[in-house]
């Protein structure tokens, strides 16, 4: 995919830049989702960190959880109804000890729904089509622009460079 | 292998690049200590699993359990590093919880100990069997045998909670290690370049990325403290449920989570002390963060001071015959002088040395910490061993005496952890340098450098230094 | 009808000759261990005769007891088997299952008795015992638990030849092979169904006590005390 994008040394200048491309989004004919910033540690501020669909990570992990704890008692309960082995007249299932089987298997299933969701949702892993400057794991922060038009591409370069990048590049074609 | 260096053509943040090289170094620089370490713990570790074959082949006869003491040297080791595991959660996830900034430079090395501990732990249950070859069978899976797995027992209990606490710690050490990986996949280059980009996923730092990440850490802190809570508590009440005088006691749940969160600690200074020594990080692991274990490990000192004379209290006044036995045996019989022992390292030792704030030095803690872990050793054979000695008919008492296929595999065992550790921190950064602030780590702030912005409370707390203007 | 097996021991008249305990090997095809593994407390009696002195010279007493597995009804040492290897039949007997085994040994730590046993090594017999072992009682391999099952197998052939005679059990049919073995006939073995029986009678006996019956476990082995015994618990 084609990328212009620009280095910027501190958390100031990225954030000047990124609004500044916000706000002439209209002009140079780019979309707001195709402003990319990429930093070495989450970052501050309006625009840099994400703020929509704050809260459905953490009520998927309760969903998940309901359903392991369903799996549990669904696990106890069936197996030993359809095996039933008296043990030491205790009932064949037991409320103390399934309760336990329940509370296990709900934990292990709002664990294995956080991973699953954080992979998915994050879009990991993903090996292909990254725009990526290893100036980054420098303590850069990359803010640009992917899929410009050609001939605004140099309007492009100027805002960047108007807020301060050290450094602007281009990527043409097919980058891994 | 030289990392990559620094790019022409760019200002870099020297404090922060400087960070990067020196948390890095353990992945990119080898020196001879490591390989004859490794080389004696994969000899040691060796040893051990020669001894465990040993006995899988000639019968468990070899080991010196016998009637009435059933378990003894594998399940004490069981709970002992089950126990230790609990560090990682009480530094990572409590300390996280609560917003304590400086537990930072602590928490990988504190989750990496749970993990290992878990593995090295959940050994145990397997080399203690009759016929350790079908501990599968405790794994709820349809089958052809015609039969599940019992889930009145709470050993089946002990499966499910580890099974949970491991794949909770493991998601919990692996995730923030994602960003970690993708820098050393930045610097590293060759066929080590292609093994990190795998294993870093295509992470980019994407604000997206970013707050994926920080909310699934943040649920995974919420989820594993009960879990790890109820691990140990699950692993107490093995001893709990049986009708043992000195094992049948209520109290043994909490007893248990708060001794192994205690030797959690300890063991975390030590691999900590050990790590600033190797490692050469005394910059990021300071005399505070010992002092604020240090603080911690005296609290859990107190507190273990209370569950024990809680306990011993109560079975003293009831005075009843059958757990009289097991409590004079233990109090000022043949296992005297382990119980005082165990006293002095849990409480008579580390106490002065942890309340009293000039000794509460790295060098203080460090000592405090390897009796602590002696000591909760010892607590833990001391629960196992004597009430199984003199259980409730007198005829059938007996006596224990290790030998030396159960010494050599605990000895193993223990090779084995460090071991895993030490590979561990030669291919994972062992202090998160996405996590530790910039200028945090230091505790003077000279003039001219650069001002550091925190402590938003938000918990995304790290910004880049910005320059002054 | 089902039956319900219980034993009854007489205090009175064992005299502690140990007779059930060698029976009970024979039968049930139980090694014997080396001197030096019986001092490390490694022998396999699924009886054994305890022996306890009352009283001061010259009024000394001797004290006999048959000690075995007293198949509770409420066992602790089934629920915490996790593979049910230990678990409660139809006839109120308290089942190992051998094949089920995986050597947690966490029933015996379980059992106030110490009622259960171990291999820990695979037995061995010395010429020409390895000549008589009994074939309806299978032999255990190394790390397998194992303890007295009121001969289970004498009590299912002797079922099987009942239904197929078309008849109940008489009572008396079955013993096990430490109570036809008792000289003095001091164990009693029977159906506590049939309230005909021996062992209905003497359960009820005023002498009868249970073996740390405060426990909980409900045994179902009676021991009749001593007529004259001092402080009989």
């Amino acid at each position: 995919m084609d990328a212009i994008y620009g280095l910027f040394p501190n958390l100031d200048t990225a954030r000047r830049a990124l609004s500044a491309l916000r706000t002439g989004s209209p002009e140079l004919r780019i979309r707001q989702e195709s402003i990319i910033v990429i930093s070495s540690e989450p970052l501050e501020g309006e625009g840099l960190c994400w703020n929509e669909q704050r809260s459905f990570m953490p009520w998927l992990a309760v969903v998940g959880g309901l359903i392991g704890g369903t799996a549990g008692y669904a696990l106890a309960a069936f197996t030993q109804r359809t095996y039933p082995l008296p043990t030491g007249g205790m009932p064949i299932v037991a409320l103390w000890p399934t309760g336990i089987v329940i509370y296990e298997l709900g934990m292990l299933g709002a664990i294995l729904t956080t991973i699953v969701t954080f992979l998915i949702t994050a879009r990991l892993p993903r090996y292909r089509n990254r725009i990526y400057d290893p100036e980054v794991s420098y303590g850069k922060i990359l803010v640009g622009v992917t899929g410009a038009d050609r001939d605004l591409g140099a309007k492009v370069k100027q805002r960047l460079q108007e807020q301060g990048a050290e450094q602007i590049k281009e990527i043409m074609g097919h980058q891994e | 292998m030289e990392p990559n260096s620094v790019p022409q053509n760019s200002v870099v943040d020297q404090e922060a690049e400087r960070i990067r090289e020196d948390l890095l170094r353990p992945l990119f620089q080898t020196t001879w200590r490591f390989y004859t370490g490794v080389s004696v713990l994969v000899a040691i570790g060796l040893a051990g699993m020669a001894a465990f074959i040993y006995q899988t082949y000639a019968g468990m006869g070899v080991a010196g359990i016998s009637r009435p003491v059933f378990w003894a040297f594998y399940i004490t080791n069981f709970v002992f590093w089950i126990g230790i595991s609990h560090a990682g959660t009480l530094i990572s996830a409590i300390l996280r919880l609560v917003n304590a900034t400086w537990r930072r430079p602590v928490t990988r090395c504190a989750e990496a100990i749970t993990v290992f501990a878990l593995i090295i732990g959940g050994q145990f249950p397997i080399i203690h069997l009759g016929r350790p070859w079908l501990f599968f069978w405790l794994i709820p899976y349809p089958n052809e045998r015609h039969i599940w797995p019992n889930f009145r027992s709470p050993l089946l209990w002990d499966f499910l909670a580890i099974t949970t606490y491991i794949t909770g710690s493991v998601t919990f050490l692996l995730l923030p290690i994602i960003p970690d990986w993708a820098t050393v996949r930045d610097r590293a280059t060759g066929c080590r370049k292609r093994i990190y980009r795998v294993l870093a996923l295509g992470w980019q730092g994407t604000p997206r990325e970013w707050h994926r990440l920080e909310t699934a850490m943040h649920i995974m802190t919420i989820v594993i403290i009960p879990v790890a809570v109820s691990v140990h508590t699950i692993v107490s009440w093995d001893f709990a449920m049986a009708l043992v005088p000195g094992w049948h006691s209520t109290v043994f749940g909490p007893y248990f989570v708060v001794g192994a969160i205690f030797s959690g600690i300890a063991a975390l200074i030590v691999a900590m002390a050990l790590l600033r020594k190797f490692l050469h990080l005394e910059e990021y692991l300071k005399p505070i963060h010992f002092e604020n274990l240090g603080k911690l490990l005296l609290l859990f000192s107190l507190l273990w001071v209370y569950f024990v004379f809680a306990e011993r209290l109560t079975v003293w006044y009831g005075n009843e015959t059958s757990e009289m036995a097991a409590f004079w045996s233990i109090q000022r019989g043949k296992f005297a002088f382990l119980f005082w022992t165990m006293v002095s390292c849990n409480f008579i030792i580390p106490f002065p040395i942890l309340a009293i704030k000039q000794l509460r030095t790295i060098t203080g803690t460090v000592i405090a910490s390897c009796t602590v872990v002696i000591g909760m050793w010892l607590e833990r054979f001391l629960i196992v061993v004597p009430p199984l000695e003199q259980k409730y008919l007198p005829y059938d008492w007996g006596s224990y005496r290790p030998t030396w296929v159960e010494i050599t595999i605990m000895i193993g065992t223990a090779a084995g952890m460090i071991l895993f550790y030490v590979l561990f921190v030669k291919v994972v950064p062992i202090i998160s340098m996405w996590e530790l602030k910039g200028g945090e780590h230091t505790e003077t702030v000279p003039a001219e450098a650069p001002v550091v912005v925190g402590g938003r409370g938000s918990g995304l707390e790290n910004t880049l230094p910005s320059t002054n203007s | 009808m089902a039956h319900r097996w219980e034993m009854i021991i007489d205090l009175d008249r064992c005299t502690g000759c140990e007779a059930c305990v060698v029976a009970c090997h024979a039968e049930n095809n139980i090694a014997t261990v080396s001197p030096k593994e019986a001092a490390r407390g490694r022998t396999m009696h699924w009886i054994h005769v305890e022996r306890s002195w009352e009283g001061e010279y010259p009024n000394i007493r001797v004290r006999f007891q048959p000690v075995l597995c007293q198949q509770c009804d409420a066992a602790p040492c089934e629920p915490v088997c996790p593979t049910y290897a230990s678990y409660h039949n139809a006839e109120g007997l308290n089942a190992q299952v051998y094949n089920r085994c995986i050597g947690t040994r966490y029933c015996a730590n379980a059992c106030p008795y110490t009622a259960r046993l171990f291999n820990w090594f695979n037995p061995v017999w010395d010429k020409p015992l390895n000549l008589q072992f009994n074939p309806d009682v299978s032999i255990r391999e190394v790390g397998v638990m194992e303890k007295c099952t009121f001969c289970n197998q004498r009590i299912t052939v002797a079922e099987i030849h009942a239904s197929a005679e078309n008849r109940e059990l008489k009572d008396g049919e079955v013993t096990p092979a430490c109570v036809q073995s008792c000289p003095s006939g001091a164990m009693v073995f029977g159906d506590l169904n049939d309230p005909n029986s021996q062992v209905s009678r003497l359960t009820r006996l005023p002498r009868g006590t249970k073996l740390l019956g405060e426990l909980g476990t409900s045994p179902k082995i009676t021991y009749l005390e001593r007529e004259s015994s001092h402080g009989a618990e």
